[in-house]
């Protein structure tokens, strides 16, 4: 009884605070911000809900299953090295993805100075290289206590 | 009969992107991770906008020198790890989306809402917070705004979230111990985010456990902080690929945000009769560069360390402002304005808290790394002063007046 009293106050305080601040924020927005930059930043949040839950989330869903039918041929943990190395790759990918999309649109020219290229392409070779050489000793391992134990 | 066909096709759907990986306890381990970057981002970034914007009661650390260089570099860092921790907890709770019907009242409608705007903002602050950094900004709408407000809505919203969810919270903080029955709260029974745990070891026949899902967002969320993280953290330099900032690079070895042609202000800070003017109340002097060079000269180690999160350490060399405070029998502790021989710019002029003018670390600083400032650097003279960000350490000095 006592915990849900305190549960309940802790749900009452975080949800009164949360509105406060998040209220404060909304109301900010507009002293700073004319019509159409509010307009542009509504239509901006709007597409990027679209983009990941409409482009981002289905293809990462396709690429999982194109994963699945892979990933039933090998054992359970090199399986999970493989995906966790894609997951990576992706993620540093798209990173490094739009530092090259600025470096060619960038009028600074103290910034961004790095081949990044060269830098992604080394990162997924020896990436490459990492997870081929644990999928093997993983794939070898669970062979020979294979032969051990049926 | 319509709403029949709309909980068909949801259902469809739920059942096409399914996945036995997704619990509620996966939530909860990505949601901790999550609102942790977020809150360190939330907390820094008001550190640092108290910084450039103070209100009447802003404290203004000097000591340790290097804590606007941890500070913001932890913002940036904790931005740019929230990013894989963003996709992987909106992963988690997809299902929720195909909820039927998707309206239940009016506080599951504004619940909703709340979730929608949660996401929407939190993608934009990460996607923009990260693209600034590159000096690249193809947007309608002006960052700094933009990005300050939306802090509020962000951290406002993820506290009313944790208010909503925290029975499901709660209940799967720590792992359930084998046999106790589910302790799920409502998002346990949503659909897809079933609060049964799956064997936590191993997944089902090519998909990946819980474990190794988070194992896996857990890599790429370093692997992304330890490729850029260097630009703030020196130990982390020699994995820098892929920030907007090299340390090490750049004239005298230190790298440069705005450049003497992007001031627009070459022609002034070379002109022989360059002289810093120093004014207070009635009395005023001026300075030419000999006899700044003159005076008492003072060496510390001083980070210049950027909003945008890159930072460097280096050795400057100059006239300490508290000594020429007292070339103008001003007080140590006086609050300072300073202008820049920039003809326009936001940053054209500085006011600088009293609590930097008496910090005997505090230059007008003529020297960098062992020779005369390059222009790029603020030549003939700029400000450094400990803990303070890179914007409001004005190069190419031509007056100080005390306010």
């Amino acid at each position: 009884m006592k915990t849900s009293l305190t549960v309940k106050a802790a749900r009452a305080a975080l949800g009164v605070a949360g509105v406060a601040i998040l209220v404060y924020g909304l109301l900010g927005l507009p002293t700073q911000l004319g019509p159409s930059q509010l307009i542009g930043l509504l239509t901006w949040m709007a597409v990027a809900i679209l983009i990941h839950d409409g482009v981002i989330v289905p293809l990462s869903t396709v690429a999982g299953a194109g994963l699945t039918r892979v990933g039933s041929k090998l054992q359970p943990p090199s399986a999970a090295v493989l995906r966790g190395a894609l997951l990576t790759g992706a993620l540093v990918t798209l990173v490094a993805g739009i530092l090259l999309k600025a470096q060619s649109v960038a009028q600074s020219a103290t910034v961004l100075e790095a081949s990044y290229a060269v830098n992604l392409l080394g990162f997924w070779v020896a990436l490459a290289l990492a997870s081929v050489a644990a999928i093997i000793v993983l794939e070898r391992r669970a062979r020979r206590s294979g032969t051990n134990s049926p | 009969m319509e709403k029949l066909d709309g909980q068909k096709i949801t259902e469809a759907l739920a059942a096409k992107f399914a996945s036995p990986t997704r619990s509620t306890r996966l939530t909860v381990v990505l949601g901790r991770w999550l609102g942790i970057t977020f809150t360190i981002c939330f907390f820094t970034g008001l550190f640092s906008h108290g910084l450039q914007n103070p209100p009447s009661w802003m404290f203004f650390p000097t000591s340790p020198v290097w804590i606007y260089q941890l500070s913001q570099g932890l913002h940036v860092t904790a931005g740019i790890a929230a990013i894989p921790l963003l996709l992987a907890k909106l992963w988690s709770v997809y299902p929720e989306l195909l909820t039927w019907p998707p309206v239940k009242s009016l506080v599951h409608g504004l619940e909703r809402a709340s979730i929608a705007l949660f996401i929407a903002s939190s993608l934009l602050q990460l996607t923009t917070g990260l693209i600034n950094t590159y000096k690249w900004y193809p947007w309608p709408f002006p960052f700094r705004e933009t990005h300050y407000w939306l802090a509020w809505v962000i951290w406002g919203s993820l506290l009313l979230h944790v208010a909503v969810k925290l029975p499901a919270i709660a209940g799967h903080w720590r792992l359930p111990s084998s046999g106790d029955p589910d302790v799920g709260g409502p998002a346990a029974k949503d659909p897809g985010t079933s609060g049964v745990e799956p064997s936590s070891a191993a997944g089902s026949s090519g998909r990946w456990s819980r474990r190794g899902f988070l194992t896996a967002v857990a890599a790429a969320t370093g692997a992304v902080v330890v490729t850029t993280a260097g630009q703030s953290f020196s130990w982390l330099a020699p994995a820098n690929l892929f920030a907007p900032r090299k340390m090490g690079t750049g004239p005298q070895g230190v790298p440069v945000n705005r450049t003497a042609a992007d001031a627009k202000v070459t022609e002034l800070a070379k002109s022989p009769t360059w002289a810093l003017m120093v004014r207070s109340g009635g009395s005023s002097r001026s300075f030419t560069l000999e006899e700044l060079r003159a005076l008492p000269q003072h060496s510390h180690e001083l980070p210049i360390a950027c909003v945008e999160g890159w930072s460097q350490m280096a050795i400057w060399r100059g006239v300490r402002v508290r000594d020429l405070l007292a070339s103008v029998g001003a007080p140590a502790g006086s609050e300072l304005r300073f202008t820049s021989l920039e003809p326009e710019g936001a940053y054209r002029t500085m006011t600088m808290p009293a609590e930097y003018s008496r910090d005997e670390k505090t230059l007008v600083a003529l020297e960098l790394n062992g020779s005369v400032l390059d222009l790029d650097h603020g030549y003939p003279a700029r400000i450094i002063a400990p803990g303070r960000p890179g914007v409001l350490q004005t190069k190419w000095l031509h007056s100080m007046e005390v306010r």
